[in-house]
C-alpha cells in the first residue's frame, strides 16, 4: 500500500472524530488530530482501535504516545504493515 | 500550576462508546479497570478518571511543552468521595498531581494543582484578556501585559470552564 492509499484510508477512518470539516477536506500530512481537526482526546483512542481493527495491526502504547498528527500515524501503520 | 477538564456528559454519550472492545484497556491502568469493572456506575468512574487524567497531563504539558498521548501513564486515586465531589490524586513517573472533581447529572469538571493548598483557591473566570504561548499553553494578561498568569481552560459540548489560582499580588480581575 502506497502513503497516498494509506492517507485515504486513515481520512475515512478520521471523518467520525472530527468537527473541522474545513480541516478534514484540506488534509494533508501536516495536519494535526487536535490542533486542526478538533478531535476530541477521548476519541484519539477510537482512531487507535479503527485503525487495528482496519489494517489488522496491533498499535502499543508506545506508538500511541505519538499518534497524535496525519504524518506520525501514516508512519507507524506503515512500519507496522511492513514488519508483518 | 493548574490545570482543568470539563466533560459534557450528554456529549461524551454521544461521542465516545466506552465499552467498546479495547477502549478501556488503552485508556486505563489495570488498576484502574478494576474498579471500573467492578463500580456499579461504570459510566461515571470512566469519566470521572479521564477527567482527572486529562486535567493533570495539562499540568504536565505547561510544565514540558511536550504533547504526547499517555493516559495509562497518569494513575488516579481516590481519596474522599461524596455523590457531588470527589477528591483524588494523579501520580505520573515521580510527579503527583492534586485533584477536585465536581460532579452533577449534566457534567463533570475537574481541577487539578500541584500543590494541595492551591485546591482550596480555584476561581473560575470568564475567558477574558487570555493569551497564549507558542505552545498554546494559556495566560491571563495583566493591563500592562507585564505579568502573566496561568490558567487553565477547558471546553467540552454546552460548557467551558476557565480556572485560575487566586493570587493576591496579580490585579483584581
Amino acid at each position: 500500500m502506497n502513503k497516498d492509499e494509506l492517507i485515504a484510508k486513515l481520512k475515512v477512518i478520521i471523518k467520525p472524530y472530527t468537527s473541522n470539516i474545513e480541516a478534514y477536506e484540506n488534509l494533508s500530512e501536516n495536519t494535526d488530530f487536535i490542533s486542526d481537526l478538533n478531535i476530541n482526546s477521548a476519541n484519539l483512542v477510537d482512531i487507535v482501535l479503527d485503525i487495528e481493527e482496519t489494517f489488522d495491526i496491533l498499535i502499543d502504547t508506545t506508538d500511541m504516545q505519538r499518534m497524535l498528527d496525519v504524518k506520525t500515524a501514516v508512519a507507524i501503520i506503515q512500519s507496522k504493515l511492513d514488519a508483518k | 500550576m493548574i490545570g482543568n477538564d470539563v466533560i459534557d456528559l450528554s456529549l461524551s454519550r454521544r461521542e465516545s462508546d466506552w465499552q467498546r472492545k479495547g477502549f478501556i484497556q488503552k485508556l486505563f491502568t489495570t488498576k484502574e479497570q478494576r474498579l471500573i469493572v467492578n463500580n456499579s456506575n461504570s459510566e461515571t468512574i470512566v469519566w470521572l478518571f479521564w477527567s482527572m487524567k486529562e486535567a493533570a497531563y495539562k499540568i504536565h504539558n505547561r510544565q514540558t511543552k511536550r504533547r504526547e498521548f499517555i493516559p495509562q501513564k497518569f494513575e488516579c486515586l481516590i481519596l474522599t468521595e461524596t455523590t457531588t465531589c470527589v477528591t483524588g490524586i494523579v501520580r505520573f513517573l515521580d510527579m503527583v498531581y492534586y485533584t477536585k472533581t465536581d460532579i452533577s447529572i449534566e457534567f463533570l469538571h475537574t481541577v487539578a494543582v500541584t500543590s494541595l493548598n492551591d485546591l482550596e483557591d480555584i476561581i473560575q473566570i470568564e475567558r477574558r484578556g487570555i493569551g497564549k504561548d507558542e505552545h498554546g499553553i494559556p495566560y491571563l494578561l495583566s493591563a500592562q501585559n507585564k505579568h502573566q498568569q496561568a490558567v487553565s481552560i477547558s471546553n467540552h459540548g454546552r460548557f467551558e470552564k476557565v480556572v485560575l489560582i487566586k493570587n493576591k499580588k496579580v490585579p483584581s480581575i
